[in-house]
């Protein structure tokens, strides 16, 4: 009976691990330029179900495949070694589209991308790189970037609300951020949290750390400690799955803490606020619908407030209504251009 | 493969000479264990497409056409297999000694490392001069980090597997530190934790032309495998230290009585893998990306052990493993992208492979002991 259950445990396991894969392809027929456009998408190494860039992007596939006239398949990659030739395969099988997700693939984009002139390919948060490491853009290839100070800017907005007010356990008027390493997507969030913050509450403390690492979640929760022993009450986490430990630090000391990239609510319900929002998805959905619409763009393509590239997530319910309608109105304002917020890191640690 | 396992899996009991059937019979036992826990482990994968509502023929089909479909593909696997053929090796020559190396993806990363290193630092050298240099480092790399590993089991009695274990993320996190703001790291990698790029001179070329196979990334380092194959071969059983390593691992005790020391042996064998391992780091960096990235394998030293344990740690045996394990890598991509299952299923038949032969060994094991009488061990020239 034992090793029934046992055995019946694995099983569905392991079943559930076959299903997970949510691919819908459909490898018939090819595709005539325009019409009916096959869409490859290649995930890093961190795979679909990373709750964060992989598994949006995959998202943002499936949104295309089931509203617009497109057929999507995706491949994951295992290592770094497999990402030319999982790229190279939608290419060689004369797909139209192959995105890659990722800073990553920059190298392994330019090197496909280059022998295939006539496929598009795209690469979220990066470009093409040369084996020298310097950018070279390709006339097939768009880069799809994000502008994360308007996302790091809404954010800001909620915690200044929140630190100016002293609302619930935020007593100190001090918010901080600490990001993985001081890359410029990782500095821009920072540096538009800030301008925020600098903004609408002059007199609130700003402090600001890196963990050095964007994996180990010991050196967040390292970093959140000593931040919160500073008298931080609002801490914005930009540094992937380190920051999930600068997230830890806030929730053991009782205040708020900010997700990144993905809604990161569930991480921790009631001391994550709210989260600044990279909308991977999106510029999925939107690369394919141009290639189906023919308006495909080579080079930088941003995504930002106005075209629904970027934004914040759910709002937790200590969050006063007020700051969370003028974190609406911010939002509205840097779509339409009436506040345009800084890329530059002012406070640095 | 073959030949030799008849020769050294014969009994050991005085017998008159063998019938030629009796022969034939212990030629086809040899590869026919690993096969047939393939066969099992595939057979036991289907179940599960099957289960998750996917079929499992198209499964297969598209696993086997991802893999060995077009030239590019075949190329592509035989990429995909050459470091698995080296930690393999890595694996297996400890085996052979009675250790249990479970440290060649650490050994692997030192070899990189150090390849890496010497291939940007003397970037500007012809490649006659700088190719040997980086092969070497590499080598050495991997040795001097398998050797620790002999040196605190035979000094202080440190088990190897724990040593190795821990040795493999002590070079993960300095790798990090390495690659990401350290004195390795590329100015210009673009947020990408990478070191600069190795020189000309210490790229492995690719070795299949354009005109042959479009776009291959087949490189000169399946030579340099083909080369380690058959080193570990003729250093296990066409020299006197082979010898010695192979009665150490029979059994060290009887080893040390005939004035073999188990201690130096250690030493020796675990930077002999150490060294299989570390080239194996060094191919990748030579030939696939042409500087170290942070993290870039994850898992080239633990698949070893499935690939030494079903290739019997015999040359041809780890070859043929390591052949069907990149098949695995190469085909599954495909077999996600054009079948829409998830490449995780050939982790899953991989570690079937695994609980297959040690089912195998466990069974044996069983059997020989509730018949009472001791199988007669291998004999060992």
């Amino acid at each position: 009976m034992k090793r029934l259950l046992a055995f019946s445990v694995i099983a569905a396991t392991i079943v559930a691990a076959c299903t997970s894969t949510t691919t819908t392809s459909t490898p018939s027929g090819s595709a005539a330029t325009g019409q009916h456009p096959k869409i490859g998408l290649v995930t890093d190494v961190g795979g679909l179900n990373d709750k964060s860039f992989n598994s949006l992007a995959d998202q943002g596939r499936q949104q295309a495949q089931s509203q617009l006239d497109v057929t999507t398949s995706v491949t994951e990659s295992k290592q770094q070694a497999d990402y030319v030739p999982n790229l190279t395969k939608y290419a060689q099988d004369k797909y139209d589209l192959v995105i890659g997700v990722g800073f990553l693939m920059q190298n392994a984009v330019w090197k496909v991308a280059k022998q295939f002139p006539s496929v598009k390919f795209a690469i979220i948060d990066g470009a093409p790189n040369d084996d020298a490491g310097a950018v070279q853009n390709l006339p097939n290839v768009a880069n799809l970037f994000f502008k994360e100070q308007e996302a790091g800017y809404v954010v800001g907005v909620i915690a200044a609300f929140m630190a100016k007010n002293k609302v619930g356990a935020a007593t100190h008027n001090t918010v901080c951020s600490m990001g993985g390493i001081p890359i410029p997507p990782v500095d821009r969030y920072i540096a538009g949290y800030q301008d925020a913050v600098k903004t609408i509450s002059p007199t609130t403390k700003i402090i600001n750390g890196y963990s050095n690492d964007f994996v180990d979640q010991q050196k967040g929760l390292e970093v959140g400690k000593s931040h919160i022993a500073q008298g931080c009450d609002i801490l914005f986490q930009v540094a992937g799955g380190s920051g999930l430990g600068y997230i830890q630090a806030a929730k053991a000391a009782g205040v708020y803490a900010i997700g990144v990239d993905a809604d990161q609510a569930s991480v921790a319900p009631g001391t994550v606020i709210t989260s600044a929002l990279k909308k991977v998805d999106q510029a999925v959905f939107q690369t394919v619908r141009a290639v189906r619409l023919g308006t495909f763009k080579a080079g930088d393509n941003f995504f930002n407030a106005a075209n629904g590239g970027v934004g914040f997530g759910a709002v937790d319910k200590i969050v006063p209504a007020d700051a969370k309608a003028a974190a609406t109105t911010a939002l509205a304002d840097i779509a339409s251009g009436k506040i345009t917020p800084k890329d530059t890191v002012q406070v640095k640690p | 493969m073959n030949q030799e396992q008849a020769a050294t899996t014969g009994p050991g009991t005085a017998s008159p000479a063998p019938s030629v059937r009796q022969l034939t019979f212990q030629w086809a036992a040899g590869p026919a264990i690993p096969v047939l826990s393939v066969v099992i482990a595939l057979l036991l994968g289907a179940i599960f497409v099957q289960l998750s509502g996917k079929d499992a023929i198209a499964a297969y089909s598209a696993l086997v056409q991802g893999a060995f479909g077009t030239p590019y593909d075949i190329t592509e696997t035989l990429v995909s297999a050459i470091p698995l053929v080296l930690t393999g090796l890595a694996v297996a020559v400890a085996f052979r000694t009675g250790l249990f190396n479970i440290g060649a993806q650490g050994q692997l990363l030192v070899g990189a490392l150090a390849a890496g290193w010497a291939g940007a630092q003397f970037a500007t050298w012809p490649g006659i001069i700088l190719m040997p240099v980086v092969i070497l480092f590499g080598i050495a790399g991997g040795a001097f980090y398998g050797g620790i590993v002999g040196f605190l089991k035979a000094v202080r009695g440190v088990n190897e597997v724990i040593t190795t274990i821990m040795l493999n993320y002590t070079i993960v996190f300095v790798m990090h530190w390495l690659l990401q703001a350290g004195p390795m790291t590329a100015q210009n990698a673009l947020g990408t934790p990478a070191s600069t790029p190795i020189g000309a001179g210490a790229r492995l070329p690719v070795i299949i032309p354009n005109e042959l196979v479009l776009f291959s990334r087949l490189h000169a380092g399946i030579i340099l495998a083909a080369v380690a194959v058959v080193l570990f071969w003729f250093l296990l059983w066409r020299t006197p230290l082979g010898y010695q390593l192979r009665a150490v691992g029979l059994g060290p005790r009887a080893a040390a009585q005939a004035g073999i020391d188990p201690a130096r042996h250690m030493v020796l064998v675990m930077a002999i893998a150490g060294g299989f391992a570390g080239l194996g780091g060094m191919i990748e960096v030579s030939g696939v990306f042409g500087r170290v990235y942070d993290g870039f394998s994850s898992s080239y030293g633990f698949d070893a052990i499935a690939v030494a344990l079903l290739g019997k740690n015999s040359p041809l045996g780890i070859v043929f493993a390591a052949l069907l394990f990149g098949a695995f890598v190469h085909g599954g991509a495909y077999m996600q992208s054009h079948a829409g299952i998830s490449s995780n299923l050939v982790a899953i038949i991989q570690a079937f492979v695994l609980f297959v032969i040690a089912a195998e060994t466990l069974v044996r094991a069983l059997t020989r002991r509730r018949r009472g009488a001791r199988k007669p061990v291998e004999a060992i020239a």
